[in-house]
């Protein structure tokens, strides 16, 4: 083949899954005991820095805080996992923009807490995120008008620190997705029945439950489509599955035919126990807490947050001045506007960049 | 300093910016390059603050896909930073363009060097659209040349995931003179075959040296487009005067291929035929093109090293894609294409814009010698 005869390193990559070479393969999956222990510690190193913070302003005050635990965190940000699913249902949107945002929420809360980050307003930004990067843009304007007491800048103000935190990795592969492909394959088998419609409806409520969930985090697209499905038409899904699976199949199959139950089991029994929205009592008690324990510096108007702002900006003006003094130094050299021909002098500020990084 | 802001200004300590090579309406390009190791880097920096409706959309169509695509012939996006409220890509660095190569009278091609960028061309696009990924904008001036001669498909400020059957998408993309005539009869329905049609019309810039179809309006494209192949039959193109845009255009006689190319192989002719047969469903796909007998038959494609590149170096690539990007309620045919003329001209001042309309009736074997 032609591609042989171009290519400098003449080997053909190994033939991989698309899906493995996604990001979502690469960076986003956890194991159930990774996910608790990166919890854990992202609540402990933002308590640690907040009660710092507590006892620069006042010593002892720290003290008598009730700091969440990161079951708590979870409660609210699952809390607010259903709040993109109303504002979802208001705004029209299609399955994926909700789907998108949900897996942004959670993402976020992998690299933030809710001490530093209230999700309300990240809920927000991901929302308005997901439906630019799944092509279902709206005008910031349309979309604040609409939802109650919020302003443009309740949504841009955390939209860069949203992107970064998911590490500007926008593509989501999601499960529903898969659970469409399923049900066009399982056409094909003999006891399909005629309409698999109604099916998909079934099996895409579960769907739904598992992205209230850890699912998504731990397991594929393709995983939890059929776990759905199976919940939905359990003797249908098995019968695919085997169909997927012929005795003389290769070794890497087999290796899933003897994995696959107790991973369709794990992701059932997910689906069935923690996929409920959670106690409002229970959250609204969360909510009250964060209130007196969220990061002060986050606060605008605190003592800590205008301590920062001063801070950032001291060090802004330094940079600033340095600048100057290089610009000075240039037109000293008779070279005021800079010559993009000659050559640049090591070590001398780019005077051209517009940017104070 | 919070674990992100941390991460972010790790990150953006890794990239050293030298000198800036470009500045557009939103983004400013600068060469740079990797601190540890002096590898050479183009760094776009987007400014983010400026747009009311926050991050926007080529940029981000842009970072979605090129951070899940990796393939020798895609440009690489090597990391993603922020400095305040600027966007940073840091991408692979460039020389040049085959726009750039195309204009540069002082190159030959041998047909076996237009062999070799057609088949990085179509392994680059057959790689997107195995991943469901359009790319809605190629032109030669998208498809930039690495020092190795390697080509990579760059600019996906216009991309998009393959839409499900009977989901529409707009039909205002990519640049006229390389539009396939269902997106000018307003199709909202198409797919991978969109982009087979623009590589069709590079293949045969490649021969020409000047493009192929260059239309002056989205009317007088389709004019040119059935000036040179033929007016369309509805039994060649079943029921595309049922597209929401059609207009009659008036007959036009069919010449072969050949009257025009007329020092290129056969097997050249027939991949050109089947990248512009009117019929999207008909038109080859990137993997069947692949297969073609073009590739397979001698010559074979030279190798990338020893590809003819530009004397002059262009360092301001990465802009011109910022450039070519549309905003998302406004996407001009007409302004995109514009843009495409005001690049040419900051990219190679030639005062071809006068020959261009007569494209069709100059003999390329001027410029390309084939043996």
């Amino acid at each position: 083949m032609a591609a042989e005869t171009v290519a400098s390193p003449p080997v053909p990559p190994p033939k991989q899954p698309l899906y493995e070479a996604s990001t979502q393969f690469r960076n986003w999956r956890y194991s159930p005991e990774q996910l608790s222990a990166i919890r854990a510690s992202l609540n402990a190193a933002a308590v640690a820095v907040i009660r710092q913070t507590f006892e620069v302003e006042e010593p002892g005050s720290s003290s008598i805080v009730s700091f969440l635990t990161p079951d708590e965190e979870l409660l609210l940000v699952k809390l607010y996992v259903t709040k993109i699913t109303q504002l979802c249902g208001l705004f029209r949107f299609p399955e994926e923009v909700e789907a998108t945002a949900i897996t942004y929420l959670k993402r976020f809360y992998l690299r933030n807490t809710v001490m530093d980050w209230h999700p309300k307003n990240v809920m927000l930004t991901a929302l308005f995120l997901a439906t630019k990067t799944t092509n279902n843009p709206i005008s910031l304007e349309t979309y604040t008008t609409h939802i109650p007491k919020t302003a443009p800048s309740d949504v841009l103000d955390l939209e860069f620190l949203v992107a970064q935190s998911l590490g500007f990795e926008f593509a989501v592969w999601h499960a529903h997705r898969a659970l469409w492909g399923l049900c066009l394959d399982i056409q094909n088998l003999p006891d399909c029945p005629s309409d698999t419609r109604e099916l998909y409806d079934a099996a895409l409520k579960h769907i739904r439950t598992s992205r209230l969930t850890d699912a998504e985090l731990i397991y594929t697209p393709a995983q939890i489509a059929l776990a759905a499905l199976s919940l939905a038409a359990p003797e249908l899904a098995h019968q695919w599955s085997i169909s997927k699976m012929p005795p003389d199949a290769p070794h890497t199959s087999r290796l899933s035919a003897e994995t696959l139950p107790s991973i369709m089991d794990a992701i059932k029994s997910l689906i069935t126990s923690s996929g409920h929205p959670p106690n409002i009592d229970s959250v609204r008690e969360v909510d009250r807490r964060l209130k007196l324990c969220k990061n002060p510096e986050k606060v605008v108007g605190s003592q800590a947050y205008l301590a920062k702002k001063a801070e950032q900006e001291k060090k802004a003006e330094e940079k600033r001045n340095k600048k100057a003094v290089a610009v000075e130094q240039a037109i000293a050299d008779g070279d005021p506007f800079g010559n993009e021909l000659a050559e640049r002098r090591p070590g001398l500020v780019d005077y051209d960049d517009d940017d104070d990084d | 300093m919070d674990a992100v802001e941390k991460a972010n200004a790790e990150r953006q300590k890794r990239w050293v910016k030298d000198q800036k090579v470009g500045e557009g309406t939103y983004a400013v390009v600068y060469r740079g390059r990797e601190a540890a190791t002096g590898r050479k880097v183009a760094i776009k920096k987007i400014k983010v603050g400026q747009f009311k409706d926050g991050l926007d959309m080529s940029a981000i169509r842009e970072v979605k896909y090129l951070r899940e695509l990796h393939h020798q012939n895609v440009i690489e996006l090597l990391d993603v930073f922020s400095s305040k409220t600027n966007l940073n890509l840091v991408l692979e660095f460039l020389d040049s363009d085959l726009e750039m190569i195309i204009k540069d009278r002082s190159l030959v091609f041998l047909p076996a060097d237009i062999k070799s960028w057609m088949a990085m061309t179509f392994r680059g696009l057959e790689f997107c659209h195995r991943n469901w990924i359009l790319h809605r904008d190629l032109k030669p001036n998208n498809l930039l040349v690495a020092s190795d001669g390697q080509l990579k498909i760059a600019d996906f400020g216009l991309a998009r995931d393959f839409a499900d059957p009977g989901y529409k998408m707009t039909c205002q993309v990519i640049t006229r003179w390389y539009r396939p005539p269902e997106l000018l009869f307003g199709s909202r329905y198409y797919s991978s075959a969109v982009d087979i049609w623009s590589v069709g019309t590079i293949f045969a810039e490649l021969m020409l040296r000047i493009p192929y179809l260059p239309g002056e309006s989205d009317m007088d494209q389709l004019k040119t487009i059935f000036r040179a192949l033929g007016t369309p039959t509805e039994e060649e193109w079943p029921g595309h005067t049922k597209l929401p845009d059609y207009v009659p255009m008036g007959l036009f006689p069919k010449t072969p291929l050949r009257d025009l190319f007329t020092a290129a192989s056969a097997d050249t002719l027939n991949l050109l035929s089947k990248c512009l047969i009117y019929e999207p469903r008909k038109r080859i796909t990137a993997r069947e093109a692949l297969h073609h007998s073009y590739f397979t038959a001698l010559p074979y494609p030279s190798h990338p090293s020893k590809l003819p590149k530009c004397t002059t170096q262009l360092a301001a690539h990465a802009l011109e894609e910022v450039d070519g990007n549309v905003t998302m309620d406004s996407t001009g045919p007409g302004v995109k294409a514009k843009n495409g003329r005001l690049k040419r001209k900051l990219s190679s001042p030639s005062d071809d814009s006068k020959t261009r309309s007569i494209a069709r009736r100059l003999d390329f074997t001027k410029h390309t010698p084939h043996s």
